[in-house]
């Protein structure tokens, strides 16, 4: 098996140690990082998305293959810097204010990173200025906002409101999930997108940074 | 029938009057909204007026760190940098950094003793308190995989399941242990007058299971099965709690010997309640399923009566109407909760 198709292999089985020494190798052999970042690591986490996405893997798989790729990418950092290498995008993601459920928002997290993208976490029960703020100092393409409770998800809405009042709203997308959002609820409030699953909010997010 | 007798014969699937019907557990603003529509002076006259067929008795546990016993555990052994009030499953418990038993075994850590921390007169006192005519319903959660993913932090704890299955069992071990020791102390106090309890673990999210059907199979149902032995050796049923889509997980909870699953969370993939009957109807019960992310919130008195209607058609018995959430948010309206009651109060 080609070096890159192992690292994919080895990332997908989760076996971050095997992967850390194939990255290596990689890199001793003379591979461009990037090249080791999107055919070995990167392609490893498609997979893993889609397989997850299809429920054909559960969230301790998507955990451990994350793991790896985090592990395997910290080797590449100062030679992805190095040669100028750009991360495709920039999201920042939280909770929204009064809502502290985080499990699915840090799915998105690791899946967007699987894609590339840097991601800012902003926690949970974050307020609207706050997204707003972030993604204008950082220079944020998204602001990406979670719920679980029906009583929080309406705050997203102040995300929309606060993003056009800084006058951001035409430079930043403003992508929306949890359990009782849906794509009406996204249209009423005028945000750009609702996925309803990580791997999907991960390839929307891509999307919208090209 | 009373509500009793009601409760029996939904959990053995024979014929009722109407179904039985629990209220939930209201957020304290949503209560204190149901107790001024009801015009009644608290929540215990309130489901005595309304029709509700339980009386729920928390098990009492007070210890030095807490006063509730699904806070039992302090696993961040006052190290964790995030507040209570913002803590949640995934911030880091004090088990993080072990990376296997012996590292697990040297941090000593504090397993509580149930026995020093509940008062079996106090269950009997609060059991007492119960209406002779309404189902007792004990609620321990006992939510074992919930406490060992807070325990090591939800992330790490789910890798452990792959990585370090047998660190995961150390400590799942330990907290199932004092669930069971928990659980015979308040039964053993309360003897012949508890008729349920209600246990569960999250493990669904609005699309899939979290974790496989067989990780489900040996890291969460073995540790709720030696529960439901102790509940089912002192003759009382055991109402089995998952949030999400856990159509995948059913038969594996249905092995461990529950006699009804909760609640049924109506919008979760696979959840449907025709989807449930088809699959599992003559094999466990079921509790919930009306809807809470969008029915009861947002829907009408009209559109409650309606999907009561069609679950009493679904399930002439067998399922114990209940909101698909037990702790009903601020946002449903009074008039949806009393639609609930009311459809569910006409005779067959």
């Amino acid at each position: 098996m080609a070096l890159l198709d192992q690292i994919s292999e080895r990332l997908q089985a989760g076996k971050a140690k095997e992967v850390v020494a194939l990255v290596q190798q990689a890199i001793d052999e003379g591979i461009a990082a990037e090249k080791i970042l999107n055919e070995g690591l990167l392609a490893g986490m498609n997979i893993i998305g889609e397989k997850f996405k299809n429920n054909e893997i559960y969230v301790p798989e998507v955990l451990v293959a994350a793991r790896a790729m985090s592990k395997g990418s910290a080797l590449l950092k100062p030679l992805l810097a190095d040669a100028g290498a750009t991360a495709t995008g920039k999201v920042c993601i939280g909770t929204i204010e009064g809502d502290l459920h985080d499990i699915g928002k840090n799915l998105v997290i690791m899946m967007m990173e699987g894609k590339g993208l840097e991601v800012i976490d902003l926690g949970t029960d974050v307020t609207p200025d706050n997204f707003v703020e972030t993604a204008v100092k950082e220079n944020c393409n998204i602001i990406a906002c979670s719920a679980l409770l029906t009583t929080t998800m309406n705050t997203m809405a102040e995300v929309v409101n606060k993003a056009k009042e800084a006058g951001i709203r035409d430079k930043v997308k403003i992508m929306i999930g949890g359990a009782p959002v849906t794509e009406e609820f996204c249209n009423n409030i005028g945000a750009d997108a609702y996925t309803p699953d990580a791997t999907s909010a991960a390839e929307a997010a891509v999307e919208f940074c090209k | 029938m009373n509500s009793i007798e009601r409760f029996y014969a939904t959990i053995e699937r024979r014929p009722v009057d109407r179904p039985a019907c629990w209220m939930g557990d209201p957020t304290p603003g949503e209560a204190e909204k149901l107790v001024k529509f009801y015009g009644v002076k608290d929540v215990s006259e309130l489901k005595k007026v309304c029709g509700d067929d339980f009386y729920a008795v928390e098990i009492p546990y007070h210890s030095e760190t807490c006063n509730a016993i699904f806070a039992a555990f302090d696993w961040y052994m006052g190290g964790s940098d995030v507040d209570v009030e913002h803590r949640t499953l995934t911030a880091r418990g004090c088990f993080a950094d072990c990376e296997d038993v012996e590292d697990a075994e040297a941090l000593n850590f504090p397993w509580p003793d149930p026995e020093n921390y509940i008062d079996p007169e106090l269950c009997r006192k609060l059991v007492d308190e119960a209406p002779d005519d309404k189902v007792v319903l004990g609620m321990l959660w006992g939510a074992h995989f919930q406490d060992t993913c807070a325990a090591f932090g939800m992330e790490t704890a789910l890798m452990n399941m792959i990585a370090e299955p047998e660190l995961y069992h150390y400590v799942d071990d330990h907290v199932v242990d004092f669930y069971c020791r928990a659980l015979r102390i308040f039964l053993e106090a309360t003897k012949g007058k508890v008729h349920a309890i209600l246990i569960g673990d999250d493990m669904g999210s609005q699309r899939a299971l979290m974790i496989s059907p067989a990780q489900v199979a040996e890291f969460v149902t073995p540790g709720a099965k030696k529960l439901i032995d102790i509940a089912h050796s002192y003759g009382v049923k055991v109402i089995y709690h998952s949030c999400g889509s856990i159509f995948e997980a059913i038969p594996s909870i249905i092995e461990s010997g529950a006699d009804a699953i909760h609640p049924i969370q109506a919008k979760a993939a696979n959840m449907e309640p025709w989807r449930l009957k088809e699959n599992f109807g003559d094999k466990v019960s079921f509790c919930g399923g009306v809807d809470t992310q969008e029915l009861l919130p947002h829907g009408t008195p009209e559109d409650v009566r309606d999907k009561v209607r069609e679950l009493r058609d679904i399930f002439p018995t067998g399922l114990i109407i209940s909101p698909s959430h037990e702790a009903l948010q601020i946002d449903v309206p009074a008039e949806n909760v009393k639609a609930l009651f009311d459809a569910v109060a006409e005779l067959n």
